[in-house]
């Protein structure tokens, strides 16, 4: 890194804020995604807004790539540092400002970690709805470079859907704001909370963010099916959605994934092919009604055992599960890889079928845990890092997967985004002319492209080593991949 | 100018390429967006049509020119709807509503255009014609042009298609009434209701003859309403004292917002609920319906240069919908500095207007 950049960081940080040294750069080489690792040239830890627009400026006055960052959660390597760049740190901007509960928002600060926002808003029974699995530790400015989804996506969407109103520090230094306090967010004029939510960091920083915040359902009713065969699960599915129910989680897991959870938080799932998770919420007399109408269709889809929740605790068993499978699988394997595929729901079958022929193919295990209710799949690829060539063919698996999810009509991504990890899979989604303006875009905001450089779009340097392993905070299960 | 039909999206792309400024109309029902001086006025109408819809993956594909009544019949067959409830839905097209992003009251349940807008085909301000977005519910694949085009008063790019996420409708509907003596009281009555466990389909409110009306709406089976309802009815006379409540007929204009917004300008306005009080004030005998829980007013004003100049001093933005204007954006500026570097991308000549 060079020095009158150093220099110049120095006249806005003081030196415990300012990390140069090997042993402080460690923990920000890698994120979620555990096999690409990269060093960055400093970290910086800003503590207000005014910092990271001084820190930004001074940025694309010296051409220095930089990556703001919150937990490194990404699991498509979106936070993964650039070689010799800067990352911004954005923990220490957790202010929760304001909880309006007549209004029902939360206007918060970038490194405010998600569940957090949840915490703050429950005396007024309100909760913030996207939920990542790793919402105990991501922070909202990832979620919203990520657009970050969760269980209960299918209902009231991802994070875009949840954030009203934004202050931005574009790329080259410019500040700007959009939205406001109304749930009709921007309302008048082009939806740019839209544009800038998903854009893996490439446009700028959010600096202020007004979220929307939600009631808290007066029931929850959770049910729990277990199948002999995962097509079988796939078709209760498709029961549900086509009865008009509409549930605020629909979740498959196959039988290594239900292996997993057992094996690491003894969740007491059946032993099973597939297992089913629905859940429905909201008004009590409501919910009551339209669960007894979705234990009629598990009756009727199948399922060899049915288990309903009949207290908090209980449902927390089963999500307990879902949400710890990832980390889970862990103890099966060595290393993993995370996919985050979209397939219509209706040709779910058929992508799990030909995943199936895949694994013999490459002679790899692929355990399955999805979002069934809207298609994303998250097929987890083991494989053992040590053995020769073992990561390459895992990689080369995970890139059919991509392309079958293409070919079926659906997405490279549901909720991971692109990152460093998809970037060359882009052009089987886009075109090379909608690839040219969507980079004519970034070049516009960010004519230097430092921010976030290296992700999104294919080519570009390749700054990844390869590492085996847990993330080291997954290894103490503070994380986990969703 | 006569409009020039345009069948295809070809004949748009030629058609930006031949003329230097291009304004673009589908059935032209939001009468003060139209006043497009001496620029080429092309017409959508004839992108028509529903050109994918696979119920049970909950998206529809369909014709920006499609008139939404035809949308919304094709979903009703199927027992789905446009959660984001379209407004003027005898009468637009889809692509004219997404452009100036106008919800109706229903939004208030689960979200706006933006929330279930999926993807879209597109001619640029150069006569690109391109993709933004997918067509599954869930996608995070490149910048979501699809979203930042809601709203974007065919001044960026000009939609050809769209897809959309729809949802199951509710069989039955039930509405209510509700009269306080003041719009403080009022106003709590709705703080209650934001707090509460109520799931409600819509909640509108306007000044009555006397005092002023809340109008709520629940959605749901036949069998789980009338309990409901009972409860929610209860629930409000107990928490908010209200002076009366009585049930409404569910007539098709009841939660049509604009439905008595008769006699002058008809504009939209984007507004935070704490700033209703100083809003409503400044109104006068405007007339006035406040939609998704006090999150946007619709008016009727005879005095549109008033109303300027008080939403510019409360910093809110307004939207023109029907009516003769001159421009159809009022109050606080809409520029801003990420819109302009859109703009330089995809109208570097800057000819949609």
């Amino acid at each position: 890194m060079n020095h009158p950049f150093l220099q110049a960081l120095e006249t806005i940080y003081p030196p415990d804020r300012l990390l140069t040294r090997d042993v402080e750069l460690l923990p920000y080489e890698s994120d979620g995604l555990t096999a690409f690792q990269s060093k960055p040239g400093a970290v910086v830890l800003p503590i207000d807004e005014a910092e990271i627009i001084a820190t930004v400026r001074l940025c694309h006055e010296h051409t220095v790539p930089f990556l703001a960052r919150g937990s490194g959660t990404s699991l498509s390597g979106g936070s993964l540092p650039i070689p010799d760049g800067l990352v911004i740190a954005l923990n220490r901007l957790n202010r929760i400002k304001r909880i309006d509960p007549q209004q029902r928002i939360a206007v918060v600060e970038p490194g405010v970690i998600n569940l957090h926002i949840t915490e703050a808003a429950q005396p007024y029974n309100l909760y913030y709805a996207p939920d990542p699995s790793s919402q105990s530790i991501c922070t909202i400015g990832g979620n919203i470079a990520f657009n970050s989804g969760g269980a209960h996506c299918l209902k009231y969407g991802m994070t875009s859907n949840h954030v009203l109103g934004m202050k931005v520090v574009l790329a080259d230094g410019a500040v700007t704001q959009f939205g406001s306090e109304s749930i009709e967010g921007v309302g008048i004029g082009p939806d740019l909370i839209g544009l800038f939510v998903g854009s893996e960091g490439l446009f700028g920083i959010a600096l202020e963010i007004t979220l929307r915040l939600m009631p808290q359902p007066e029931l929850y009713r959770t049910v729990l099916a277990a199948y002999n065969d995962l097509g079988a699960a796939g078709d209760a599915v498709s029961l549900v959605v086509a009865s008009g129910l509409l549930p605020g989680a629909i979740e498959i897991m196959d039988r290594l994934a239900i292996k997993a959870a057992e094996a690491s938080v003894k969740a007491g799932y059946p032993d099973a092919e597939a297992l089913l998770i629905v859940e429905l919420e909201g008004e009590a007399l409501q919910v009551e009604a339209e669960f007894a109408q979705l234990q009629d269709l598990i009756q009727t889809s199948g399922a060899f055992e049915m288990r309903v929740a009949r207290s908090e605790e209980e449902r927390a068993r089963i999500w307990k599960g879902r949400k710890g499978a990832f980390s889970a699988v862990g103890r099966l394997s060595p290393d993993f890889i995370v996919q985050d595929g979209v397939v219509p729901r209706g040709r779910l079958g058929e992508a799990l079928m030909a995943i199936d022929k895949l694994k013999t193919k490459y002679g790899l295990d692929v355990a399955n845990v999805f979002h069934a209710g809207d298609g994303n799949l998250h097929p987890l690829i083991l494989y053992d890092g040590r053995e020769a060539g073992a990561l390459e063919r895992a990689e080369a698996l995970a890139g059919e997967i991509l392309a079958l999810c293409v070919s079926l009509g659906g997405s490279i991504t549901g909720e991971h985004g692109i990152g460093m990890e998809k970037r060359d899979y882009l052009p089987t989604m886009f075109s090379e002319e909608e690839i040219d303006i969507m980079q004519a875009l970034r070049r516009a905001i960010d004519p230097n492209e430092i921010a976030n450089r290296g992700k999104m779009f294919p080519g570009g340097d390749a700054p990844a080593l390869k590492q085996q392993g847990l993330h080291p905070l997954e290894r103490q299960g503070v994380i986990s991949r969703e | 100018m006569t409009p020039t039909a345009i069948a295809t999206s070809a004949e748009l792309s030629d058609f930006l390429r031949e003329n230097e400024r291009v304004h673009v109309q589908g059935n032209g029902s939001k009468t003060a967006l139209h006043s497009a001086n001496g620029a080429a006025l092309a017409d959508l109408k004839a992108l028509s049509g529903v050109l994918e819809y696979e119920p049970s993956e909950y998206t529809i594909t369909i014709g920006a020119g499609t008139p939404v009544s035809h949308v919304s019949a094709a979903l009703a067959e199927k027992g789905q709807y446009l959660p984001f409830d379209p407004l003027l839905a005898d009468r637009a097209t889809i692509g004219g509503t997404v452009a100036a992003n106008l919800s109706g009251s229903r939004r208030f349940r689960y979200g706006g255009i933006r929330d279930f807008i999926l993807g879209a085909r597109v001619v640029d301000g150069l006569g690109r014609a391109f993709r933004v977005g997918g067509k599954v519910v869930k996608n995070a694949a490149g910048f979501d042009l699809s979203k930042f085009l809601v709203g974007s008063l065919g001044q960026y790019a000009i939609m050809t298609e769209l897809t959309f996420k729809v949802f199951p409708d509710a069989p039955r509907f039930r509405s209510l009434r509700l009269d306080y003596p003041t719009l403080p009281d009022l106003l709590a009555a709705i703080s209650f209701i934001n707090q509460s466990v109520f799931e409600l389909d819509a909640l509108d409110f306007a000044p009555a003859a006397k005092g002023w009306s809340l109008m709520a709406r629940l959605a749901g089976s036949s069998a789980t309403l009338p309990p409901r309802i009972e409860r929610f009815s209860q629930t409000l006379r107990r928490e908010s004292a209200p002076s009366d409540i009585v049930e409404l007929d569910e007539t098709a204009t009841l939660w049509d917002p604009l439905a008595e917004l008769t006699g002058g300008t008809v504009v939209k306005v984007v507004l935070p609920p704490r700033q209703i009080p100083e809003f409503d004030r400044s109104l006068g005998e405007t007339r006035r319906r406040y939609s998704i829980g006090g999150n946007l007013a619709w008016l009727a004003t005879a005095d549109l240069a008033a109303l300027h100049t008080s939403l510019r001093q409360m910093g809110l933005p307004g939207l023109c919908l029907l009516g003769a204007v001159e421009s159809a954006p009022i109050g606080a500026p809409l520029e801003n500095e990420l819109a302009a570097r859109v703009k330089s991308v995809l109208d570097p000549l800057a000819k949609l207007v």
